[in-house]
């Protein structure tokens, strides 16, 4: 039960080299092709909000395990601890956007006779942005790092006040990212078509970041396995992740499609714009990423046997995976990057950084603590839970 | 030829039933029925009971219901009755999509519990004589055939000899 994540040299390594591959792709290809500064700057917006999105998505399983007060998350409840100490990376990450923010968001250039954008004015200028920015990092980054650190106490301890503190936590993290997920994805995503919007876009990225970590978890808890840790973690335990991936990927499509028939029923100029651009010009990624999302975990885990095999499950989280990057770069990259969006080298080898940047350091905080916490009070629940 | 015979086992929780129940079957005792007041969890795989083929018949009359859903849309907006609506096309896929959800639903649901009805043999005018009152209550009781010869009592009762019954009735 003590045992604890041994983040060997190999594996460092490893990550190392592919980042170190990545990054002289990336140059590479920037210096060879001449991408533009607008398609480079949207590959950091992508890779941040993808990346963020993980970490975020994890506090929130967390978060709304922890209020629920449900017993059988206890033993994997350090793997999405682990995902969230990813965050102070990706503030200064974000802060980066500051030099390219004239590249990604029009709104920025100042146009009077754009009386759209001077209509929203009070919300969209650059100072007003960076505070924003500043806010919603301060917040996420306090909260989880106080939910992380709690639950650590109970290592040592086995005072139920560290449990009554962790549902307080999780309570306050709820309500604060409630708020903050939306305004962030109209801030960072939204104003990219500043004039355009949609009232549903906050819960959107919400659930898809919800989907993608969960996706993650469970690749997390495969590779794991493979290397001989987590031997509690049963089919039961499995079965619970592919079902919330199950569920969450058709509540991901419920959403998607209510924006979509709204905005097709409607037939407003200023609304479709967003549509026709993304359908007109990048036809065969826009029904990838509704048949990657949807059908792909519908039919791959509608089964009962199908959810108990991690290793079946994991292929499944791999490809909601990628389509959920897929999602974001239909959400980013035709606003941001115009007629030189596309997917290619770049965008791989972006993601290539980011993604082993990543791993590298939800490993080395998986690595600092205990596999389990063992004071927690649901730790029996999880051990015998039957799904 | 004896006529059919059976020992009823009486239990006053669900730990004691579940180990009697393991007991039982080891010993190749034939268990004709376990009466329980709610669901007893693991109960199913004591038993060694196959898992429900329920979902299948959600899942085909889903798929049917689906299907009339959609085939009827497209039938009655492009061949019987074709009408402009804010300018769409006759054939135009995102309208059908909300009724086609919920007919599946509804087919898959009403299917599921229909199957149920059908299957445990349930029709509103059944008469039911419970074996015993409290099993509606906060009793648990096995039913153990033992119609093969006369020992069969004795054999239970000493096989149980170790586990809290309340009584062990022939």
């Amino acid at each position: 039960m003590d045992e604890q994540f041994d983040f060997k040299k190999k594996y460092r390594n490893i990550l190392l080299v592919l980042m170190t591959g990545g990054i002289l792709v990336a140059l590479a290809v920037i210096l060879i092709s001449q991408p533009g500064a607008s398609r480079i700057w949207a590959n950091v917006l992508l890779n941040n909000q993808f990346f963020i999105g993980l970490s975020l998505g994890a506090a929130f399983f967390l978060a709304v395990h922890r209020v629920s007060q449900s017993g059988w998350h206890t033993l994997l409840q350090r793997l999405p601890e682990a995902m969230t100490t990813f965050l102070p990376v990706a503030f200064v990450l974000m802060l980066l956007i500051y030099f390219g923010i004239h590249n990604l968001y029009g709104w920025t250039n100042n146009n009077p006779t754009d009386k759209v954008i001077e209509g929203k004015r009070a919300w969209l200028n650059i100072p007003f942005f960076f505070i924003r920015l500043v806010i919603y990092f301060a917040g996420w980054i306090v909260l989880t790092r106080m939910m992380r650190k709690n639950s650590l106490s109970l290592m040592t301890s086995a005072d139920l006040k560290y449990h009554n503190r962790k549902i307080l936590f999780a309570g306050l993290f709820l309500v604060f990212y409630g708020i903050t997920v939306s305004a962030s994805s109209w801030d960072w995503i939204m104003s990219l078509d500043a004039h355009w919007y949609s009232t549903l876009f906050g819960w959107y990225v919400l659930i898809g970041m919800f989907v993608t970590s969960l996706a993650f978890i469970t690749l997390l808890i495969w590779f794991l396995k493979r290397l001989g840790y987590l031997k509690y973690i049963r089919p039961d335990h499995v079965h619970d992740m592919a079902i919330l991936i199950f569920a969450f990927s058709i509540f991901w499509t419920y959403q998607w499609f209510a924006q979509y028939e709204l905005i097709w029923y409607g037939h407003l100029p200023e609304e479709t714009s967003y549509y026709i651009t993304r359908l007109h010009h990048f036809k065969v990624i826009f029904y990838i990423n509704l048949g990657v999302n949807f059908l792909v975990p519908f039919f791959g885990l509608i089964t009962f046997n199908s959810k108990q095999h991690i290793g079946w499950v994991a292929i499944i989280a791999a490809l909601v995976l990628i389509g959920h990057w897929i999602d974001y770069w239909l959400l980013i990259m035709p606003a941001a990057a115009g007629d030189k969006a596309g997917i290619g080298l770049l965008e791989i080898s972006m993601t290539l950084i980011y993604g082993c940047m990543f791993v590298y350091i939800v490993f080395r905080s998986l690595s600092a603590g205990p596999l389990v916490v063992k004071n927690d009070p649901y730790i029996l629940e999880s051990l015998n839970y039957e799904s | 030829m004896r006529s059919r015979s059976y020992i009823s086992i009486y239990f006053d929780d669900e730990v004691p039933l579940l180990q009697a129940v393991r007991i039982l079957r080891d010993k190749k005792e034939i268990i004709t029925d376990v009466l329980s007041p709610f669901p007893v969890h693991g109960l199913d795989e004591a038993l060694s009971i196959k898992r429900s083929r329920i979902p299948v018949v959600g899942f085909i009359f889903g798929a049917l219901g689906a299907i009339l859903a959609f085939g009827f849309q497209a039938w009655v907006f492009t061949v019987s009755y074709p009408l402009i609506i804010g300018g769409k096309p006759f054939f135009s896929v995102p309208t059908f999509i909300p009724i086609t959800f919920e007919l599946t639903v509804l087919f898959a649901g009403l299917s599921m519990v229909a199957a149920l009805l059908i299957r445990s043999k349930l029709k509103p005018d059944i008469r039911f004589k419970p074996l015993d009152e409290r099993i509606t209550d906060d009793r648990f009781v096995i039913i153990v055939d033992a119609s093969d010869d006369g020992t069969a009592f004795d054999r239970v009762k000493s096989l149980l000899s170790g586990i809290h019954t309340l009584e062990i009735r022939h």
